[in-house]
């Protein structure tokens, strides 16, 4: 267990440091934040006076080789834009967003879960067309345009709720709902195929022939056993919550890490554009890292893979 | 008797102030909250932030050495009063306001101005003209309290306009002995200025608290008790939030505009923050020479080619107006501007038949192919859509057009160096309201420029030597009228070289809850209402005219 630890946090530090440099270099093909930052009709002087200020005249790899030896000491550099350590900025806006991600993921359970396994129980029926419609919707409805017409909905037209900005409880149910739609196909259709596997197997059958009701075979026994790939798929779906983030964020006006990466490409700030990326990355990593464990806890056969 | 005279006198008197400040007190109230789109550093240093959007929250808690005229729009009096050039034009006295304080009971003095000053030439400093200001100014010299000296290395007309907000947010003064007591890093955190408005909150990706000050200010003492600027990325969410009184106003591009009317919701129009142009790059250059776009009369060409009122009416929805010929305005310094008006009125009219007649006489009757980068500066993206709809009318005189779209931040590296991927190029632009035309047309025009539209070091013909002989001369003119020939002068080079040609001429909208807020205007040219916050009543209490 222990080399399987090792060899996956190896994996995962190569694979930070292969992020850190595609976004090292990738981030700066996009322009430059020194555009961003002056007025058009600013001189060349000023310019090139603002460039050396933020750091940027060297060349492109005397920046890459300060970047890696701060890095290295846990520097990630300062935000250029909000002048302060960006890993500092980074830990500021996180816990914004962590306050939404469990009730996305609630929501996505308690009702993609039920509705999984509604749909399953009446595999070709109207029920599981309508729930796949559920899951279709779910997908491919844009959060941004899903975001924008509840807005309009429930805090233009009915006024129950703000319209955005964190707040009381009432601040997080559109942006909650707006995150957690996604989530509820992802578990209606992950149940779904979950529980007709199970529900074909030797000792459903058994269950069935001993002579329990069907609500203990489905609710107790198909269900409990379907769930395992669907908690196994947490790690997954907490990695998109947060990348996902970025809309929701945006149209809500909450200030989270997905609008702090939005602005970081909007305002060209390297240093925190990588710093966000590379912090989210390991936060993924280890939520996979997690699982990964759990995972190979349960099942030995991942480990000695 | 006698004896208790004076103490009724001083009971009277006390209660007489006792009355008299719950009655101030009570004289403002409120929140009035501001949603835009950016905040953009959001620091309260005003070293830290170059771009003029720092003038939507700076402008509320600090005062600019210069100021504005709020009714024509451009410069106008400030933490100085008033200023003049010696007859050298090498040293500038700026006379200042009495009886001005800093947030935390500092009287505002010269020693505060040369402070402010130095500290945004300074090497930390990211202003946008730190590096323009070392070069210029010599020395600061206090004469007194009230008495400020700039010398400068040469004359500087424009100095005192780009220390005011209708410029640049260079000027904005700063509280020494605070900033000597407590540090940098505490200023930040604390800031301290002079404004109407003062510094309570700054919460980073989400707002900026300000409560009014309760005393007079000579900018106006705010109606409202607490200012807030949120910061919301989304224009639809902006609107929601005005619609349903969350904010007071929301800031809004103009495609927008129709919305928030259907939803009544008040749209303000500011006047003249903005011309959308397009402009020729390297038209000059000998690989260009066969080009069709390197003739005169084939750019003016393409200039008639444009319906600028179906413009108007439709990418802008009725809320732009006719330019004035490139970078100048109605408020702008040392310009005959209503000659310039009824020249731009028929220079920029439609005329597509006699289009199609000048491309003729230059050899393409069946038009010719032109490459046309559209892009949008941030905060304008409304000029995509200006990009394409012109696009869309030059192939109506038969010129087929290669439009390629290019997000701002890919666009600006490739109009400095040697220009590559843009010599031989038609692309859209913008300039923004300023009050006088000599600094930008300088980025645009002389040779040693980043832009360099007429000529460069190499390639500087006629049109280019007369237009850099024309700005030496009006640096180092101190006379006004002489200075107004020496600028139409230049004004008049550019617009017969037609290498940059205004589109329209744009304005600032905001989208207001007349429940929440009462009427007022804009000062012309300012897209943000950093300086107005203070003068913006409540519902129930009189508009406010300028």
């Amino acid at each position: 267990m222990k080399r399987f630890i090792a060899r996956r946090l190896m994996q995962g530090a190569v694979l930070i440091c292969m992020v850190a440099t595609i976004v090292f270099f990738l981030g700066r093909l996009t322009g430059n934040p020194v555009d961003l930052m002056l007025p058009e009709d600013a001189t060349a002087e000023d310019r090139a006076a603002l460039t050396k200020t933020l750091g940027l005249d060297g060349s492109l790899g005397d920046q890459f080789v300060i970047f890696v030896g701060n890095a290295l000491h846990g520097d990630l550099g300062r935000s250029i834009r909000m002048k302060q350590p960006a890993v500092e900025a980074f830990f500021d806006r996180l816990p914004n967003t962590l306050v939404l991600i469990p009730w996305a993921l609630l929501l996505g359970m308690i009702l993609g879960i039920p509705l999984g396994v509604v749909a399953a129980l009446n595999r070709g029926g109207l029920l599981d067309r309508a729930a796949g419609t559920v899951a279709v919707l779910g997908v491919a409805v844009p959060s941004f345009w899903l975001g924008v017409l509840l807005i309009f909905v429930f805090s233009v037209e009915l006024g129950w709720l703000p319209s955005g900005r964190m707040g009381g409880p009432e601040h997080f149910i559109l942006p909650v709902v707006t995150l957690g739609t996604f989530l509820v196909a992802g578990f209606m259709r992950i149940t779904r195929s979950a529980m007709l596997e199970v529900m074909e197997s030797e000792f459903v059958k058994l269950a069935r022939i001993k002579g329990l009701s069907e609500g203990v075979v489905i609710w107790k026994h198909c269900l409990r056993n379907a769930l395992i790939p669907v908690l196994t798929l947490w790690g997954v779906f907490v990695g998109n919550l947060i990348t996902g983030a970025i809309v929701t964020e945006t149209v809500f006006a909450w200030p989270g890490i997905g609008r702090l990466t939005y602005e970081a490409v909007i305002y060209r700030d390297f240093p925190l554009l990588q710093a966000v990326i590379i912090l989210k990355s390991i936060l993924i990593l280890s939520i996979n890292l997690v699982v990964d464990i759990l995972y190979a806890y349960v099942d030995p056969r991942i480990r000695l893979a | 008797m006698a004896r208790l005279m004076p103490r009724v006198a001083t009971l009277v008197l006390l209660l007489g102030f006792a009355w008299a400040a719950p009655a101030n007190a009570q004289d403002q109230k409120g929140t009035l909250v501001f949603a835009v789109e950016t905040l953009g550093a959001q620091t309260l240093d005003p070293i830290l932030e170059g771009r003029p959007g720092n003038a939507v929250y700076q402008a509320a808690m600090y005062d600019s050495l210069v100021g504005f005229n709020l009714e024509k729009g451009g410069v106008g009096p400030g933490v100085a009063e008033r200023w003049e050039l010696a007859p050298d034009g090498l040293t500038w006295t700026f006379h200042i306001r009495p009886g001005q304080t800093f947030h935390n009971g500092d009287k505002l003095t010269g020693h505060d101005v040369k402070f402010s000053l130095e500290r945004q030439m300074g090497p930390g400093s990211l202003a946008a003209a730190a590096a323009s200001m070392r070069r210029t100014i010599k020395s600061i010299e206090v004469v007194d309290d009230l008495t400020v000296k700039v010398h400068t290395t040469s004359p500087q007309i424009g100095l005192p306009a780009g220390l005011s907000r209708a410029v640049a947010p260079e000027g904005a003064i700063m509280p020494k002995a605070y900033i000597e007591k407590v540090g940098e890093e505490e200023f930040r955190k604390k800031p301290v200025g002079s404004g109407p408005w003062k510094f309570v909150r700054n919460v980073p990706g989400d707002r900026i608290e300000f409560t009014a000050v309760t005393t007079p200010h000579w900018r106006g003492r705010p109606n409202f008790k607490d200012l807030t600027i949120l910061l919301v990325p989304e224009e639809s969410t902006r609107v929601a939030m005005v619609r349903t009184g969350e904010a007071s106003i929301a800031s809004i591009g103009p495609e927008t505009m129709l919305g928030a009317t259907r939803a009544g919701l008040e749209v303000l129009s500011v006047p003249g923050t903005m011309q959308a142009i397009f402009q020729f790059w390297g038209t000059y250059k000998p690989e260009v020479k066969d080009s069709p776009i390197a003739k005169v009369r084939v750019r003016q060409a393409l200039s008639l080619a444009i319906d600028r009122k179906q413009v108007i009416e439709h990418v802008m929805n009725g809320k732009a107006q006719m330019p004035y010929p490139f970078s100048t305005f109605a408020y702008t310094d040392y310009l005959s501007a209503d000659r310039w008006k009824k020249w731009a009125d028929e220079a920029y009219r439609y005329d597509p038949a006699l289009a199609r007649k000048i491309l003729a006489e230059e050899g393409y009757p069946n038009g010719f192919e032109l490459k046309f980068a559209n892009t949008a500066l941030p905060g304008t993206q409304f000029m995509v859509d200006i990009g394409t709809a012109i696009a869309d009318m030059w192939t109506k005189v038969g010129v087929k057009v290669t439009i390629k779209h290019y997000e701002w931040g890919s666009f600006a590296p490739m109009e400095r160096g040697d220009q590559a991927g843009l010599v031989g190029w038609a692309s859209m632009y913008r300039t923004a309201g300023r009050p006088d035309a000599p600094w930008r047309y300088d980025g645009a025009f002389s040779p040693e420029s980043t832009q360099r539209l007429l000529g460069d070091k190499e390639n500087c013909q006629e049109t280019c030597q007369e237009f850099v002989k024309t700005y030496r001369a009006l640096l180092a003119e101190l006379d006004r009228e002489k200075r107004t020939a020496l600028t139409d002068r230049m004004v008049e080079l550019v617009t017969n070289a037609w290498t940059v040609i205004p589109i329209i001429e744009g304005m600032g909208y905001y989208a207001i809850n007349t429940k929440k807020v009462g009427q007022f205007q804009a000062i012309a040219g300012r897209h943000e209402l950093g300086d107005v916050f203070e003068r913006i009543p409540r519902p129930e209490q009189k508009p406010w005219k300028k």
